[in-house]
């Protein structure tokens, strides 16, 4: 059974969520920019235009494994798990793939990372259908313009939300005084991207073109300012560190946070050899693992279509761009 | 529940000082069950926490027959291994592993073989030697060709003495000379000349600085080894020691959970030179 939901009642729904979750809202911050941040009355920006992700959440920028207490009989190592109770609303179609894709990588494949699963398990997901396409986004050329995974799916129609349950859970969180049942037709969510991305055997073509010169006229423009990574959903490469706590004696912990491979510092190893010196080679690195590597490692692509990398890149280099050209000599150099 | 990402505690057994800047630490871990069913291959890698300074990942060096504990052999060149080296007897450190996947020493079993090194490479290279001395009528000739900086940095030079004594021709070289230095001066490759071992019936193991690997591989190839026949031990920046920080990343493979052991066919398919 669906629902209807008019916005009207969207904030005192979120309210009412918010006495037994940590419930997160896109919302503009003080400098005017759309992040996603817990819900306390404010305004919940419903533009589908927006450079934050709810990736915080699940991969966040810093985050504690962890912690190391000095004992008398020696050392006691703790992992530390986020368990917070958390709903996040409006996380867009892409986004929703974004999290499938990292589900692929650390719940399904090899070992288990807990401290990612422990946050994937206890978030609840509404996810918001997009009625408008974004500035760069391809989310058409990728196959993810729909949302997947998600607990609830809402869909605007005028004024109010169309409103499909997905999971059990889901279905547990929806007020019956807010929610009215309905027995309409899903409202259509089919957008028009205006990016475009040819991706018929994307993953091999694209690394045919491994010594192709558009890497180094491309990395020409770039500063390796790894604003593109930043905004990635699916960016999850990550660097271990060890901080002490001062004062404490003898206790310290160990962080996650993420890293970015347009950084020299990302392959550097002791003796200062770096295997990614140049930044033609560490683009060719982000661009390949998103379309190429990924595709054969896992089946399916790390890149998600938001067009976000596009959209913040300060001297305009786009993914698409290079990838497309890139494709186009391979093909025509195989004629 | 599984946390890979999780250190167990272990001691520190005995402290070498091998060179001016390496040392090699014997520890186990500190749960016996553990150091019981602790098994590994040689080229194998653990992860080493230093607590309060980080993890770093360290092969390991000591013979895989050796059950009741571990060696890393250090050189003191950043953070993490700076802290190492001034752990004692009796301190403790945490350990993660094994990883990678080793050498397939089940592979070359009545080759002869012949071991290629630069520096502290020979690391997990000396696993591979203590495993093939265990079983050596498994094995046919084995030959060591080992290049450092300078008579001073030579690992292992009494260990090599005895290796000597045992069968296994030993030759090294030297970029910096000593006024006392009576062996060979140059590169690595320039010892190939000296080898008896007939390239159809022989694999070689290299482990080295990239630099080295490339132009052993290039002379190798000229003296008739084919790729198959040819393991390098890679080097990379890794985290996690399970493919999810990707820092080890080359082409669409992991040194650590697809390595760090590649056969030069392999490599050949891999970016590895990427500049």
């Amino acid at each position: 059974m669906n629902y209807v939901l008019s916005k009207e009642d969207l904030a005192p729904f979120l309210a009412q969520l918010s006495k037994r979750f940590q419930v997160i809202v896109p919302a503009k911050n003080d400098s005017g920019i759309v992040t996603f941040q817990e819900f306390s009355g404010q305004e919940v920006c419903l533009e589908t235009e927006r450079l934050s992700s709810p990736k915080k959440f699940f991969r966040p920028a810093k985050e504690k494994i962890f912690s190391f207490a000095k004992k008398k009989e020696g050392y006691e190592v703790k992992p530390v798990f986020d368990k917070t109770k958390r709903v996040i609303f409006g996380i867009r179609p892409c986004d929703t793939h974004a999290l499938q894709a990292l589900d692929e990588l650390f719940i399904r494949y090899y070992g288990l990372d807990q401290f990612y699963s422990s946050r994937r398990k206890n978030t609840l997901l509404i996810a918001l259908q997009c009625t408008k396409a974004c500035e760069n986004g391809f989310c058409q050329s990728m196959g993810t313009s729909q949302a997947v995974g998600a607990d609830i799916v809402f869909t605007e129609r005028g004024d109010e939300f169309f409103v499909r349950p997905e999971t059990e859970a889901g279905r547990a969180i929806l007020d019956r005084k807010l929610f009215k049942q309905t027995g309409d037709a899903e409202p259509s969510s089919k957008i028009s991207c205006k990016v475009s991305l040819e991706t018929h055997n994307l993953a091999e073509n694209i690394y045919r073109g491994f010594e192709s010169p558009v890497w180094k006229q491309e990395a020409e423009r770039c500063l390796s300012c790894t604003s593109c990574t930043q905004v990635c959903p699916t960016c999850y490469c990550y660097t271990t560190d060890d901080e002490f706590e001062f004062g404490s004696g003898s206790k310290s912990s160990r962080f996650r946070f993420l890293d970015s491979c347009q950084l020299k510092r990302f392959t550097t190893v002791a003796g200062n050899h770096m295997f990614r010196a140049s930044r033609s080679s560490r683009l060719r690195q982000f661009v390949l693992h998103k379309f190429s590597y990924y595709q054969e490692n896992h089946g399916m692509q790390l890149c998600v279509g938001c067009g976000r990398c596009i959209s913040v890149c300060p001297t305009k280099i786009s993914l698409v761009e290079i990838a497309n050209s890139i494709q186009k000599q391979v093909l025509e150099g195989a004629k | 529940m599984i946390t890979p990402e999780k250190p167990e505690l272990a001691e520190v057994l005995e402290v070498k000082q091998e060179t001016s800047d390496t040392k090699t630490f014997t520890v186990r871990f500190e749960n016996p069950k553990r150091q019981k069913k602790f098994f590994f291959v040689p080229g194998k890698f653990m992860m080493v926490t230093i607590f309060g300074f980080g993890e770093i990942p360290l092969s390991i060096s000591s013979s895989p027959y050796k059950t009741g504990f571990m060696s890393f052999t250090v050189v003191n060149v950043g953070n993490v291994t700076n802290a190492m080296h001034s752990l004692k007897k009796g301190d403790q450190l945490g350990l993660r592993g094994p990883f990678g996947n080793g050498f397939p020493m089940q592979r070359f079993r009545k080759k002869n073989i012949l071991f290629v090194c630069g520096g502290c490479g020979i690391a997990p290279l000396r696993s591979a030697i203590y495993a093939v001395r265990e079983k050596k009528e498994e094995f046919g000739k084995v030959e060591l060709m080992f290049g450092c900086k300078n008579p001073q940095s030579i690992l292992f030079s009494q260990e090599m003495d005895q290796w000597g004594k045992q069968g296994i021709s030993v030759q090294t070289t030297v970029d910096k000379p000593s006024p006392k230095w009576a062996g060979n001066i140059g590169v690595v490759t320039s010892l190939f000349k000296n080898s008896v071992l007939s390239p159809e019936n022989t694999v070689a193991l290299l482990c080295g600085p990239p630099v080295m690997i490339h132009f052993a591989l290039i002379e190798l190839r000229k003296k008739g080894f084919k790729d198959r026949q040819m393991f390098a031990s890679l080097e990379r920046m890794m985290q996690c020691g399970v493919g999810y920080c990707s820092h080890c990343n080359i082409g669409n493979r992991y040194a650590c959970i697809d390595g760090p052991i590649f056969n030069a066919a392999e490599l050949k398919e891999l970016p590895v030179k990427e500049e």
